[in-house]
């Protein structure tokens, strides 16, 4: 069975979608917030770093089978994931809110 | 996008006395009240769970081992770990939002929550609910093993 190799062309591609959420929509960052929007439903998608602890992740992941909502391992660690939302701090986990202009939810939840 | 913090639902008490213990949501406050100004909801859980019951135990036994003792308490969503179980059984018209008010009004409403339950319990239904987590503590780290396998991780690499 041949492991799925993420390309750089659609790690480029998420990175760019997440860009615009940021820009367009709206987002918390940080495990706590994460919960909090998983609990109340208003969370679209969870975006988890590959450095995450596994129980924290597995957590994660169990609140959102619970409530329905898609879970995205992002390719690289919490210090990446920062980056790629334009902070200057590490994120280990974040959730979207509301996409604003970016079609990140339709396009990403085929991965769980 | 599916609520899951609602009545009937099987939740594991994180903090406070009554941590590591199995409750059933009654109702839910998503938005708070005046007084708690954040997402809570009434649980009834069990403080005392009930003794493994065997096949040679006498009914005299029986009747002791499977006794349970139940609480009722407003717990915020935070210290709650809710799982993929429900229970169905109807404590909306004895446990209220008033119940907490008096002591004696607790008392009576907790009697009645633990008949209840032990009427469940007896019919043998959702097993999982009346057995204890099985916690054990690793270098001052609480885990709770059962929890552990419930959401699939089976090594854990304790840092």
């Amino acid at each position: 069975m041949v492991a799925t190799k993420k390309t750089k062309k659609t790690h480029e591609s998420i990175n760019n979608r997440l860009a615009l959420v940021m820009k367009s929509g709206k987002f918390t960052l940080g495990y706590k917030t994460v919960l909090r929007s998983l609990r109340n439903s208003k969370g679209k998608l969870i975006i988890i770093s590959n450095n995450c602890p596994p129980l924290r992740k597995s957590e994660i992941e169990y609140y959102a089978m619970l409530a329905k909502i898609g879970v995205h391992h992002y390719n690289g660690n919490n210090v990446d994931l920062g980056t790629a939302c334009g902070k200057y701090f590490r994120v280990s986990c974040l959730s979207i809110v509301d996409p604003g202009d970016s079609d990140i939810i339709k396009t990403l939840p085929g991965d769980h | 996008m599916v609520k899951f913090l609602k009545p009937n639902k099987a939740v594991i008490l994180l903090q406070g006395r009554y941590a590591g213990r199995k409750a059933v949501i009654i109702k839910s406050f998503d938005d708070g009240t005046r007084e708690r100004p954040y997402g809570h909801c009434l649980v009834a859980g069990i403080k005392k769970y009930p003794s493994k019951v065997i096949r040679k135990d006498s009914s005299k036994k029986t009747a002791k081992k499977s006794r349970v003792k139940a609480f009722i308490k407003l717990v915020n969503y935070q210290h709650l770990m809710p799982t993929r179980y429900t229970l169905d059984v109807d404590l909306k018209d004895i446990v209220a939002a008033d119940s907490l008010q008096t002591k004696d009004k607790k008392v009576t409403a907790a009697k009645e929550t633990k008949k209840r339950f032990e009427e469940r319990f007896k019919t043998g239904k959702n097993r999982w609910f009346f057995t204890k987590l099985r916690v054990y503590s690793y270098n001052h780290v609480v885990f709770a093993i059962d929890w552990c396998l419930e959401i699939g991780i089976e090594d854990l690499d304790f840092t």
